[in-house]
């Protein structure tokens, strides 16, 4: 009996965080004055928009749960967040939250320069609301995770971004909260850093405290998170296990910004065709009209599984014919890792006849990437490297995954046991 | 009123949040130059120095030791108006602090006041070092500095409250005030006594908290007598005043700093 009742506790867990129908508008001032002046001499003018930010949102968190906020900036995530952690109030509805709240929000607020890391550890962790007989029990934890050794009694100043960072998260995240609040705090100091936080985090939820996270690293959530709230223009659209609703927000993202692309190209054809542009250079003897990527059943996409087929769609216009095309294309992650190059000469293709319209296609059978965000450079070049049209980031895939596969490339692979 | 309670319990929760800022405020003041924190004391002396020169020397104040009559007061005053003038800036200038954590926001005005006050009592020991080589010091009657402050405390707070809160909102308040407050120096007996007030306005002269408090500070280490009680409980009846408004004030103010901000 006991062994079954205990059986059905996950379902029945206390409830920390009860979020219900809570709503917030901001005015928005067309002409904002904030002097006295302004306010009583212009009382007219203080005109303003109403716009309805957080438009009743709903949802509960258990303890020692995790889950995750996601969402396009400006959809009400963050503003969300702030309700939680109090900085500001909800027009309606209501928030209750059981136990001391932290939040990762504003690394090293207070710190001052000239005092050394341990008298900031001090003042860091009173802004917390940690009785100073708290801060002697755990300063030395918090010395310990940030490996700052013997540089923690030389002033902040002396520090480098990265030696700073970790000692404000290191503050943060080692005082004992029930509740811990997350805005995209985990692109912190370096990756092995990153990945004690990281295991830090996964460590204290495992002890009991609850965590929301704010997030656009949707692979994070889906590490430490149970549940996703996707939440569109102020109400919560999808939630459920962050795999199933980001796979839904990933494909609802892809065509948004196929369709934006498409918008913003036909823009941009429509000015000035020879404007100087970092990223787009050439002599335009023949340039690209359009790039495409199309999915394995021929629609424009740009966000595609692991493993899947594409097909990149160059339409060109040649000024006068040529025969001494190079095309070619590379493939950079968003930190700006080159992850694949290649081109017609490299393919033993020699060059290509540009003459009048045309459209070039390179199928790529097998996108071997793991889950992230990818831009592709397009060049049309003479064999010598003269550009005629060499376009950087002209296009972007976003490819997600099913598994967390990690490194840079997902390599074809079967197990195999005897 | 369950509001105030909760509020009262969160600073208590808060007390070290107060007691580093204002650790934090007076240690990072001077850090970097030369003399560091002997400018604390420093600063009141050439203060006293300067007025001294000009009161003594140039104009006449007819009043015998009158540097010590003036540096009495002007400790306290300057006390006063640290606090109304850091208290008029110290939201906006812990931006960073208000727009992205939650901690009670009482702890901001309370932290410049006490800030101010610290001050204050370091620099009682230059006053009370310079009485003693001055006029003497009456023993008997020191105690009475301690009523003289808190009440000076709470006023201090009460304005501290109400300023802070309203320039989030009023951002010209911060400006009006620095004129204000030099106003309000001219306005209280600092640089002169009180028997040079005209007996017509004596009775609005009485009505400024402030004479109350500099008077006290005056009997008790100039006269080395003790402060007069009614004007002292008058001086404390307008504190506890503006201390309430003050506090409410602030409390409806203060749920849409971060909007502001």
């Amino acid at each position: 009996m006991e062994a079954m009742k205990r059986e059905a506790v996950p379902e029945n867990r206390d409830v920390v965080i009860s979020v219900r129908d809570i709503t917030k508008s901001f005015k928005v001032y067309y002409d904002k004055g904030v002097s006295l002046k302004d306010k009583l001499l212009f009382r007219g003018r203080g005109r303003y928009e109403q716009h309805q930010v957080l438009k009743g949102i709903t949802f509960d968190v258990h303890r020692g749960e995790a889950i995750g906020l996601i969402g396009q900036n400006g959809c009400g995530k963050s503003t969300t967040l702030k309700m939680l952690t109090q900085i500001m109030y909800p027009d309606s509805g209501t928030i209750t939250m059981k136990g001391r709240v932290s939040a990762l929000i504003e690394l090293g607020a207070g710190f001052h320069p000239d005092m050394s890391g341990r008298e900031n550890i001090y003042t860091n962790a009173a802004i917390f609301g940690l009785t100073r007989r708290e801060v002697d029990a755990c300063v030395e934890e918090i010395i310990a995770f940030s490996e700052l050794g013997e540089y923690i009694d030389n002033p902040v100043r002396t520090y480098s971004s990265g030696m700073y960072m970790r000692l404000a998260f290191s503050v943060a995240i080692n005082v004992n909260a029930d509740i811990l609040l997350v805005d995209e705090i985990l692109a912190v100091g370096d990756a092995a850093f990153q990945a004690k936080c990281f295991n830090k985090m996964r460590e204290i939820k495992a002890a009991g405290t609850t965590i929301v996270i704010v997030s656009h690293s949707l692979g994070q959530i889906e590490q430490l998170c149970e549940r996703s709230y996707w939440i569109d223009g102020g109400v919560v659209r999808e939630s459920g296990t962050p795999r199933e609703v980001h796979a839904e927000y990933l494909a609802f993202m892809g065509e948004k910004s196929a369709e934006n692309r498409a918008e913003s190209e036909a823009a941009e054809k429509a000015a000035d065709a020879g404007k100087k542009d970092d990223k787009r250079w050439g002599s335009r003897e023949t340039y690209m009209e359009s790039v495409e990527v199309l999915d394995g059943q021929g629609r424009v996409t740009s966000c595609f599984h692991s493993g899947d087929a594409a097909t990149v769609r160059i339409r060109y216009k040649a000024a006068h014919p040529l025969s001494d095309v190079v095309v070619g294309l590379a493939v950079y992650r968003s930190d700006q890792t080159y992850m694949f190059g290649t081109n017609t000469m490299i393919d033993h293709l020699g060059y290509a006849h540009m003459d009048g319209e045309g459209v070039v296609e390179l199928e790529l059978t097998d996108l071997a990437l793991i889950a992230g965000q990818y831009t592709l450079d397009l060049a049309f070049h003479k064999p010598d490297g003269f550009a005629y049209d060499f376009w950087r980031e002209a296009s972007t895939l976003q490819v997600i995954s099913d598994k967390e596969e990690s490194g840079a490339v997902s390599l074809k692979h079967g197990w195999k046991f005897d | 009123m369950g509001m105030t309670r909760k509020t009262l319990r969160e600073l208590y929760d808060y007390r070290n949040m107060i007691y580093m800022l204002v650790r934090k405020d007076l240690r990072g003041r001077y850090k970097g130059s030369a003399l560091g924190f002997l400018w604390t004391f420093l600063n009141p002396l050439l203060q006293l120095a300067v007025y001294t020169l000009v009161f003594s020397t140039v104009m006449r104040a007819g009043i015998p030791n009158y540097y010590l009559f003036l540096f009495v007061a002007l400790i306290p005053w300057l006390a006063m108006a640290n606090s109304v003038n850091g208290g008029a800036t110290c939201i906006l200038s812990q931006q960073n602090l208000v727009t992205k954590i939650h901690f009670p926001r009482q702890v901001l005005p309370i932290a410049t006041v006490t800030t101010s006050f610290v001050n204050m009592l370091l620099c009682m020991i230059v006053v009370l070092v310079v009485c003693a080589f001055g006029v003497g010091l009456n023993l008997a009657i020191l105690w009475y500095l301690i009523p003289t402050m808190l009440i000076e405390y709470i006023l201090a707070l009460g304005l501290a409250f109400l300023v802070s809160g309203l320039t989030v909102y009023f951002r010209d308040l911060e400006h009006i005030i620095g004129i204000f407050v030099m106003a309000w120096q001219f306005l209280s007996p600092v640089m002169y006594g009180i028997d040079m007030v005209p007996e017509k306005v004596y009775h609005i002269f009485m009505l400024n908290p402030m004479t109350a408090v500099i008077l006290s500070y005056r009997d008790i280490l100039f006269y080395k007598t003790a402060p007069h009680l009614n004007t002292m409980l008058l001086a404390l009846g307008m504190g506890i005043f503006f201390l309430i408004v003050g506090w409410f004030v602030f409390a409806k103010l203060e749920r849409h700093f971060a909007e502001e901000l």
